[in-house]
């Protein structure tokens, strides 16, 4: 999928390129923004994958540690293909940490904190306001979101719970997340 | 900073379809491989997140008002959460209060619900004039019960009263009342300031 503009002076990819063409030195700096971009996309996907935030943060730390490390070593011959480098690396690392096979201790060792990425920052969401919104939404599409998310239900369960079809508990949960992006201030859907 | 634009952003459906775990392996592969390059898609992807969060935040606290299932009441039991449960039976009241160590009060309104179509639930607070009325509550039919788990917030704000709740059976013919209760609400000690 094309994204990002490749001619942006200060893209992705030119940064991937500078801490390859820096070694056997180190482009400090390009490490440092490169690990202050990649470093919350890396979490969002941990989140994704292992579900709680002190395991996203887990891989987060140890994912930007081997891509600075690859980078550096010359693995990366298309910086612009930095996307699919580092979720390659991601969805290893998610292997890996599932499986107990962590290589963190020896990365600390070898990086210390030098290249330890900071906390992302998270969206301040007003709980006040989303209670607000939830309140505003139909009996029905509340009870879909909040039991959907209370312990992520799939909506296999849900739909069993709640004595509805799949594609309805979908559908509802769906429109229910539109209305409350909108009513939270967001885009127009 | 990352150039935010985007020539082919993620519509917000799927990205809220891949934080759900809602598609196939190929296309949540797609996904992540764009988000990870893009700084516009994977702010898109926290704010999706967040709403999440925020959902399961205010759910576990007990802050919004829900209709819930027995499920959802054992699971609470099973997680050690803190439940005062009332059972009401048509026509029934209930004395009922909320203490400081609850986390959630269920009331479990027992219904005669085989072969309805839709239900909608009726509620006035003695302090009002009004009625408000939820339109197609869910609601599973053999388990001949309604389980409603108000916000917790707002039952420790509620001054003594009393509540009465009516169950209408909708459907093309039109509405009936399968059930009518009324909760006498009482402030608990613990839960005054003074």
């Amino acid at each position: 999928m094309p994204h990002s503009d490749p001619d942006s002076p200060a893209d992705d990819a030119t940064l991937a390129r500078r801490v390859g063409q820096a070694a056997p030195a180190c482009d400090r700096d390009a490490e440092a923004e490169l690990c202050r971009r990649l470093a919350p996309r890396v979490r969002l996907y941990g989140l994704r994958h292992l579900g709680n935030e002190a395991a996203a943060a887990d891989l987060m730390q140890q994912v930007m540690m081997m891509t600075i490390e690859r980078l550096r070593a010359g693995a990366l011959r298309e910086p612009e293909r930095l996307a699919s480098f580092v979720f390659g690396i991601c969805r290893m690392v998610v292997l890996d940490l599932r499986r107990g096979h962590v290589r963190r201790e020896r990365l600390l060792e070898t990086y210390g904190d030098a290249l330890t990425p900071p906390e992302p920052p998270t969206p301040n969401l007003d709980q006040a306001r989303l209670a607000h919104c939830l309140e505003s939404l139909t009996e029905r599409v509340r009870t879909v979101l909040l039991l959907t998310f209370y312990d992520d239900m799939p909506a296999e369960q849900l739909a069993r719970e709640l004595a509805m079809s799949q594609a309805n508990v979908r559908v509802i949960r769906h429109r229910g997340l539109e209305r409350l992006r909108a009513c939270m201030g967001g885009e127009a859907p | 900073m990352t150039d935010p634009s985007c020539t082919a952003p993620i519509p917000w459906d799927t990205l809220f379809a891949y934080w759900l775990g809602e598609l196939e392996p190929d296309s949540a592969e797609q996904v992540e491989e764009h988000y990870l390059g893009c700084a516009q898609c994977s702010q898109r992807l926290e704010q999706a997140a967040a709403l999440a969060r925020g959902i399961r935040d205010l759910a576990r606290r007990s802050s919004v008002n829900m209709v819930v299932d027995d499920g959802f009441v054992s699971r609470l039991r099973e997680e050690g959460r803190q439940v005062r449960e009332y059972r009401l039976t048509p026509n029934g009241s209930v004395n009922c209060t909320v203490t400081a160590e609850d986390d959630f009060v269920v009331g479990r309104l027992e219904a005669p619900l085989t072969g309805v179509q839709r239900i909608d639930m009726v509620t006035r607070f003695s302090f009002t004039d009004a009625d408000q009325r939820q339109e197609d509550i869910p609601f599973v039919a053999d388990s001949g019960v309604v389980v409603v788990s108000p916000s917790i917030d707002a039952l420790r704000a509620m001054p003594a009263s009393s509540l009465r709740v009516q169950l209408l059976a909708v459907d093309n013919q039109g509405e009936r009342i399968i059930g009518e209760y009324t909760f006498n609400h009482t402030p608990h000690p613990s839960t005054l300031s003074d």
